[in-house]
C-alpha cells in the first residue's frame, strides 16, 4: 500500500466514522428517508406542472405499486440477514406461469400453486446457500437466469393465458386490501414477535446470534422459503392486472426490489439498523421517481440510467462501510 | 522540564453522547516508562488511541518533542515515532512475516516502483534476530504462528523503529508468562534508550514493577500522576475506583461442603485436536474452576458443554437426561455461557444493548412483545448489574469491556439459567466490575446454581472454586479441593 492510497483510505475511514457517529447520535438515518421522499415529491410536483400529483395519475401510481410492495417486504426478510436475494424477478416469472395456468381449473389453486412455487425456488435457493455454504448473492444470481431461461421456454410457443375471470379482481380495493393485510402481518410478525429481532440479529453478527441460542440455519431456510411464497402472491397480483404472462414477466424485479429498499434507508447489510418502513418509503420513493421520469418524456435508457446514479449516491452516502463486507 | 518529551493539552472527546475523555492533559518524558491505569471505560485506551491515530483527534493537541502531533493513521503515526501495540490480535493473516513487520512503510524497500522483497525479509530477519526471536521465520505466513508468537512478532513491528512514544494497551492479558517477559525486557530495553513508554494494563502489581509515573483516570476524567515508589495496589484501586475497596475480593469461606445434586455430566467428552476424552459432574451450588495453559484446551470445555463444539464426540447430559448437543437447546435447558471472545460470540457488538440482554428470553415472553415489555425487561437487568450506559437502545460496540460483560451477565441472569458457564468472566475487566463479577458468582452459588469457571488467572482460580481441575494437552491433569493452603505453585505443577 502506498502513502497516498493509505491517506485516502484513511480518508474514506474518518469520513464513514463521522457519519456514524452523525447516525448514532441523532437517528437522522431513519427520518431522512421520509425526507428524500418528500423531496422527490416537490421536485416532480414541480417538474410535471402538478400532473404527477392529479387522482388519475395517483391512480395509475398505486396500481403500479402493489406488486412491487408485496415482493419487496419477502427480499426485506432476507435482507434483514444480511443476505441476498437476485432470483425474485425470475421467481415472479415463473410462479405467474404457475398461477396462471391453474387459474384456468380454479382461481384459489392457481394462488397456493403459485405460492408453493415461490417457496420452492426459496427452499432451493437456502439448500445451496446454507447447506453448499455459497454466498447467498452468487445462489440467487444462478437462480435469476436458471428461472429466466425455464420462463422462456414455458411461453415459447404463446403466452400462458390466467381464466378471463381473474381480472374481475382487478379493483381499487380488492388489490389495496390485499397489499394492505399481506403488509400487516408482515408488519405485526417483523416488529411485535421475536423474529424482527432474531433477523436482525443473524444481520448484525451471524456467530453472536447462534450463540444467543438463534437456530440460524433452519431461521434463514424458513425465511427464504416464506419469502419465496410471499413473491408467489405478489405473482398471483400480478396475473390480475396483467392477465397472461409471456417470458419477460418479472424482468427485472429484482433490481427495482433493490433499488426501493435502499431507497427506503434499508442498510445494504441487514442488522440492527432495518427498520419496517424502509419497505413503504422505499417503494413509494422509487416509484415516484420512475413514473415522474416517464412523464418527463425521458427515454427508457435516459430513466434507466438516472436510476442507478440516483441508487449509486444512495449506497454510497448510507451505507456502513464496516459491515459491508460481510454480505453473506 | 528538559526531559519532557510527549505533552498532551486539553484532549477532548465525545463518541455520540458518550464523553469518553474530559480535558486530559499529561506530560510524557523521555526515558520513562508511564502507566495509564483506570477502570474499564475511564479513558484510556480512547487517549492513546487518538494519540496513534486510530480515532479521529478530538479537541485539543498532543506535542511531541515542540511539534504538534496529528496523526491521520497508524501508519502516519509511526512516521511522526510514535506505535502501538494492541490487546487484540494486531496483525494480519495471510501475510507473512516480514509483510506484518512493515506493513505500510515498505516504500524504503522500493526503488524505481519495483518491491526488493528480497532486502525486506533478510532485514526482517535481522530484526527478529535482534530481538531474539530467531525461530520465527521471516518469509513463512504468520498464519504458521500461534497467538503469542504473533503478539510477540508484534512487539518487533511495533519497536524495531525506535519509536519516541511506545504505546502498549493491555498487552500483557494475552500474554503467558515466558510472553509478557519479553515484552518487559523490550520495554525496558526501549526505555534506555530514551523512548517512552506508555504503559496501560489491569494488573497492578506489574505496573507497579514496571513503571516510573503513574497516571490515574477515572471516567474521562484525569485524577492526578504519582511516582510508582511512592504508592501502593491498595492507594492506586482507591484512586481509580474514587472510593475503599475491601482488601478481598475473594470467597473467605472455606467451610462450605459441595452439594451431591449433579445439575450436569460430561462423559467421555473429545473434540479433535483439543480435549480427549473428559468425563466429569458439575454440582449444583459449586464452582468448579478449570485452569491451565491457554492452549490446554479448557475453553473448549466450555463450547462443548453448551453444545457450541463443531465435531464432538461423548456426551453431555443434564440430571434430568437430557442430552446437550446444539446451542439451542443448552439455552433452553437453562444452561448460560460467557465466552472468552466477548465481541463475537457473547454478543451481537452492532446491535442494541436492549436486544443483546433480551435475545434469548425473548421466547418466554410470550407471543406478542411490545417494546414497553422488551425495554422493561432489559432496563431491569441491566440497572441489576449496572451497566454504564444512556439507554438500552445504545449499540454494544461503543461499551468498554467490562460493560460489555456486565451485558453478558445481565442476559443470562434475565434468562434465569440454572447452569452457568463463564470462560475467563475478568479478562480485561477492571477491579471494580472484579468485585461485582466474584460478588455475584458467591451469590448464585448460594443459590444453588451450578457455575463452571474457566480461567487462565490461578489466584481467581483458587480464591473462588470449590473444586479446581488442571488441564494439560486436552486432558484433565489434576483435581484440587478448596483449602486455605491451596498454592499456586501446586497448580502451576500440573499445568506444565
Amino acid at each position: 500500500m502506498t502513502g497516498a492510497e493509505t491517506l485516502e483510505k484513511s480518508k474514506n475511514h474518518n469520513l464513514g466514522e463521522k457519519l456514524k457517529e452523525l447516525k448514532q447520535g441523532s437517528s437522522i438515518q431513519s427520518i431522512l428517508p421520509i425526507f428524500e421522499l418528500i423531496f422527490i415529491l416537490i421536485l416532480f410536483n414541480y417538474l410535471t406542472d402538478g400532473r404527477i400529483l392529479l387522482a388519475t395519475n395517483i391512480k395509475l401510481l398505486l396500481s403500479q405499486t402493489y406488486m412491487l410492495l408485496i415482493a419487496s417486504m419477502g427480499v426485506f426478510f432476507i435482507m434483514s440477514m444480511g443476505c441476498l436475494d437476485f432470483s425474485q424477478g425470475s421467481m415472479l416469472g415463473v410462479s405467474c406461469i404457475v398461477t396462471c395456468y391453474l387459474s384456468n381449473y380454479n382461481i384459489i389453486l392457481g394462488i397456493v400453486g403459485g405460492m408453493l412455487t415461490g417457496a420452492a425456488i426459496g427452499a432451493m435457493n437456502a439448500f445451496f446457500h446454507i447447506k453448499r455454504k455459497i454466498p447467498s448473492f452468487i445462489v440467487t444470481i444462478c437462480a435469476m437466469y436458471l428461472f429466466r431461461g425455464l420462463c422462456a421456454y414455458l411461453t415459447t410457443a404463446s403466452p400462458v393465458y390466467a381464466n378471463s375471470s381473474i381480472t374481475e379482481f382487478n379493483t381499487m380495493p380488492f388489490m389495496c386490501g390485499a397489499t394492505f393485510v399481506v403488509l400487516m402481518i408482515g408488519f405485526v410478525i417483523f416488529r411485535f414477535t421475536s423474529v424482527g429481532a432474531n433477523l436482525k440479529a443473524i444481520g448484525a453478527g451471524e456467530k453472536a446470534a447462534r450463540f444467543a441460542g438463534i437456530r440460524v440455519e433452519r431461521t434463514k431456510f424458513l425465511v427464504y422459503m416464506i419469502a419465496g411464497a410471499i413473491t408467489g402472491f405478489a405473482a398471483f397480483i400480478n396475473a390480475i392486472k396483467v392477465g397472461s404472462v409471456t417470458s419477460t414477466g418479472g424482468n427485472q424485479l429484482e433490481t427495482q426490489i433493490l433499488i426501493a429498499l435502499v431507497l427506503g434507508g434499508m442498510p445494504i447489510s441487514g442488522g440492527a439498523k432495518v427498520k419496517f418502513m424502509n419497505i413503504v418509503i422505499g417503494v413509494l420513493t422509487y416509484k415516484i421517481l420512475a413514473s415522474g421520469l416517464v412523464m418527463l418524456g425521458l427515454t427508457t435508457q435516459m430513466q434507466q440510467l438516472i436510476e442507478g446514479v440516483v441508487f449509486l449516491v444512495v449506497v454510497a452516502l448510507f451505507s456502513d462501510r464496516k459491515s459491508i463486507l460481510v454480505i453473506k | 522540564m528538559s526531559n519532557l518529551l510527549l505533552r498532551a493539552e486539553h484532549i477532548d472527546k465525545h463518541f455520540g453522547v458518550t464523553h469518553a475523555v474530559k480535558d486530559v492533559s499529561l506530560d510524557f518524558e523521555k526515558g520513562e516508562i508511564h502507566a495509564l491505569i483506570g477502570e474499564n471505560g475511564s479513558g484510556k485506551s480512547t487517549f492513546t488511541n487518538m494519540l496513534c491515530g486510530i480515532y479521529q483527534m478530538g479537541e485539543g493537541k498532543f506535542t511531541l518533542d515542540g511539534k504538534e502531533v496529528r496523526p491521520k493513521n497508524q501508519v502516519d503515526a509511526n512516521h511522526e515515532g510514535i506505535s502501538i501495540i494492541v490487546q487484540e490480535m494486531g496483525t494480519l493473516s495471510g501475510l507473512t512475516v516480514a509483510e506484518n513487520i512493515f506493513l505500510g512503510n515498505e516504500d524504503q524497500f522500493v526503488s524505481k516502483g519495483i518491491k526488493n522483497t528480497a532486502k525486506m525479509n533478510k532485514q526482517a530477519q535481522e530484526y527478529l534476530n535482534e530481538y531474539g526471536f530467531e525461530r520465527m521465520i521471516a518469509t513463512s505466513v504468520i498464519d504458521h504462528y500461534n497467538f503469542e508468537d504473533r503478539k510477540l512478532i508484534e512487539i518487533v513491528k511495533a519497536t524495531y523503529f525506535k519509536p519516541k512514544v511506545v504505546v502498549v494497551d493491555e498487552t500483557t492479558t494475552a500474554l503467558s508468562q515466558s510472553g509478557r517477559d519479553e515484552l518487559f525486557k523490550h520495554m525496558r530495553r526501549l526505555k534506555e534508550l530514551g523512548s517512552c513508554i506508555i504503559f496501560i494494563s489491569h494488573d497492578l502489581e506489574e505496573i507497579l514493577n514496571l513503571s516510573d509515573r503513574i497516571s490515574i483516570l477515572r471516567d474521562g476524567d484525569f485524577i492526578k500522576t504519582v511516582k510508582a515508589d511512592s504508592v501502593n495496589e491498595e492507594e492506586l484501586k482507591k484512586l481509580m475506583v474514587g472510593r475503599e475497596l475491601g482488601d478481598n475480593y475473594y470467597r473467605t469461606d472455606y467451610d462450605s461442603y459441595i452439594p451431591a445434586e449433579v445439575a450436569l455430566s460430561v462423559k467421555n467428552v473429545s473434540v479433535p485436536g483439543q480435549l480427549s476424552d473428559i468425563s466429569f459432574e458439575l454440582h449444583k451450588g459449586e464452582i468448579l474452576g478449570i485452569g491451565g495453559l491457554s492452549e490446554c484446551g479448557m475453553h473448549e470445555v466450555g463450547k462443548a458443554v453448551f453444545g457450541a463444539s463443531y465435531d464432538r464426540a461423548g456426551e453431555v447430559v443434564l440430571a434430568d437426561q437430557t442430552k446437550i448437543n446444539d446451542i439451542t437447546t443448552a439455552i433452553n435447558h437453562s444452561i448460560a455461557y460467557a465466552s472468552k471472545d466477548r465481541d463475537n460470540e457473547s454478543l451481537v457488538i452492532n446491535d442494541t444493548i436492549k436486544d443483546n440482554i433480551t435475545l434469548p428470553s425473548m421466547r418466554d415472553m410470550g407471543m406478542f412483545l411490545s417494546d414497553k415489555k422488551l425495554n422493561h425487561f432489559a432496563e431491569q437487568y441491566a440497572e441489576l448489574m449496572s451497566v454504564k450506559m444512556v439507554n438500552v437502545d445504545q449499540f454494544v460496540s461503543n461499551l468498554s469491556g467490562g460493560n460489555k460483560q456486565k451485558v453478558v451477565l445481565a442476559r443470562w441472569i434475565g434468562k434465569q439459567s440454572d447452569i452457568v458457564v463463564l470462560d475467563s468472566p475478568t479478562r480485561g475487566i477492571d477491579v471494580k466490575v472484579k468485585a461485582d463479577i466474584y460478588a455475584l458468582m458467591d451469590r448464585m452459588r448460594k443459590e444453588g446454581k451450578a457455575i463452571l469457571m474457566i480461567s487462565e488467572e490461578i489466584m481467581e482460580l483458587i480464591g473462588m472454586s470449590d473444586r479446581i481441575f488442571i488441564m494439560k494437552d486436552g486432558k484433565i491433569n489434576g483435581e484440587f479441593k478448596r483449602t486455605p493452603e491451596l498454592a499456586e505453585e501446586t497448580l502451576i505443577e500440573k499445568m506444565i
